[in-house]
């Protein structure tokens, strides 16, 4: 939750992060690592819209989609438009989202990386070919693992145990 | 009580509305890219942007490589040295054999009052980033249209062809694997001559297409690049045959390769200039 006292360092916080998900994927992965890399500018662009919705939202998203459009050469538009749903979705969920534990959270992301990912290859397939293969769905398991330990590392840092005391 | 980050009132539109109208931007960058190829100056923008970066960020991985090369034990380095003085000399022989086929051939040309094949100019390039595409397989080069590469050009390594330049930035470019589903490449066997085409089949796999059922064609048959529609030099080794297959419901064969070149493995790549490349598939 933004309160003065934090709206300043958040900015820097949100462009630390988001810079450092677009230069992890800039690294020369090649193989499995390839493979399982989970989407780290998407985990990333959907934790800021949870947590600062008044600062990343739709406009952000379709520019780092597009980024992440070049990068991976295919048509302009495919990351952009599935960010851009994958922002709409959390929204949607996000007071939901919020009342979660990192272990529940992280479940309930799935589905919503999922949904992203189903929309790359929708796009793709519409504008361009049938994708190959279905490993293209690992990147939704790894990037629920990656959010998993985000959010459970950021609880961690705030001083609260990593599961919800009942 | 409004929680912060949503308005008393309603002065904006509301997330439907607003994915709908990111929705129809995006479509219409989809449309623009690929049915009028009107984004390739914001590409070369973007490429411009990463270029430094992506350089940056391959270091930590090359510093890695040195010092696993500096700890290469001494025996190692001894025993490859021997495995290639042995190879040079046995090349040393060939060349010998190349250059009496070639004097031959050049009298032959003549005789047939041929053109001489210009002669070919490579430019050396390395991979610089691999992406995550699902739907074709591509690899980003650290060399552009500032070395005088073209869209089109043939991409090979040690082992044979590796690809087809796809996209040009000033100083990257893009190149479309042979394996890329859909890519095709003109192909013969090299052992009957048979000529046909080689498709990518994703996976890192071609497929001989439209071979009759009757043809001759064995596992373990290379296959060169025929030449033919003046994509690719004549000659350049593609694939092994790695299945070859009958089925009753259809009048071909179904023949799977396996790509020469180290696809997956190879860092350093050479690019041949060659005179009038044709782009086969964008």
């Amino acid at each position: 939750m933004s309160t003065p006292d934090h709206a300043r360092g958040s900015w820097r916080r949100i462009l630390g992060t988001l810079t450092l998900a677009v230069l992890l994927e800039q690294m020369p992965w090649s193989g499995w690592a390839l493979v399982l890399r989970p989407d780290f500018v998407l985990v990333g662009v959907l934790f800021w819209v949870l947590h600062q919705p008044a600062r990343v939202g739709f406009a952000t998203a379709f520019f780092l989609g597009l980024l992440a459009d070049f990068q991976d050469g295919v048509v302009f538009g495919q990351h952009a438009i599935a960010y851009a749903v994958g922002v709409y979705l959390v929204t949607f969920l996000r007071l939901r989202l919020l009342q979660f534990d990192p272990y529940r959270q992280a479940g309930q992301l799935f589905p919503i990386l999922l949904a992203v990912q189903m929309t790359v290859l929708l796009v793709g397939w519409l504008a361009v070919n049938p994708p190959a293969g279905l490993a293209m769905l690992l990147p939704v398991a790894s990037g629920t693992v990656l959010w998993y330990l985000v959010a459970g590392f950021l609880r961690l840092w705030h001083g609260k145990g990593l599961h919800d005391q009942a | 009580m409004a929680m912060p980050g949503q308005l008393m009132f309603a002065r904006r539109l509301g997330p439907t509305a607003r994915l709908l109208i990111w929705l129809l931007v995006g479509l219409s960058f989809v449309v623009l890219d690929v049915r009028y190829r009107a984004l390739d100056g914001f590409r070369s923008g973007f490429s411009l942007l990463l270029q430094p970066v992506r350089e940056a960020m391959r270091a930590p991985g090359d510093v890695a490589t040195e010092i696993g090369g500096f700890f290469t034990r001494h025996r190692l380095l001894q025993k490859e040295r021997d495995a290639l003085l042995a190879e040079r000399a046995r090349l040393l022989l060939d060349l010998d054999a190349a250059q009496d086929l070639r004097r031959e051939n050049a009298e032959l040309r003549t005789l047939l009052q041929l053109r001489a094949r210009p002669g070919q100019q490579v430019v050396r390039a390395a991979l610089l980033y691999k992406g995550h595409d699902w739907f074709s397989q591509r690899i980003t080069l650290d060399q552009g249209a500032a070395a005088g590469l073209r869209s089109g050009l043939p991409v090979v390594d040690a082992h044979g062809l590796v690809g087809q330049v796809s996209r040009v930035y000033p100083r990257s470019s893009d190149v479309t694997l042979v394996s890329s589903p859909g890519h095709l490449t003109p192909v013969h066997v090299e052992r009957t001559g048979q000529r046909g085409l080689a498709a990518g089949g994703g996976l890192g796999q071609l497929e001989l297409r439209y071979m009759p059922a009757q043809t001759d064609i064995r596992v373990g048959d290379r296959l060169l690049t025929s030449g033919i529609d003046r994509m690719y030099p004549a000659g350049i080794p593609v694939a092994r045959v790695s299945r070859v297959s009958r089925s009753r419901s259809s009048p071909y064969l179904r023949v799977e390769c396996t790509p020469l070149a180290g696809l997956d493995r190879s860092r350093a790549v050479l690019l041949v200039l060659v005179a009038q490349p044709q782009v086969a598939t964008p």
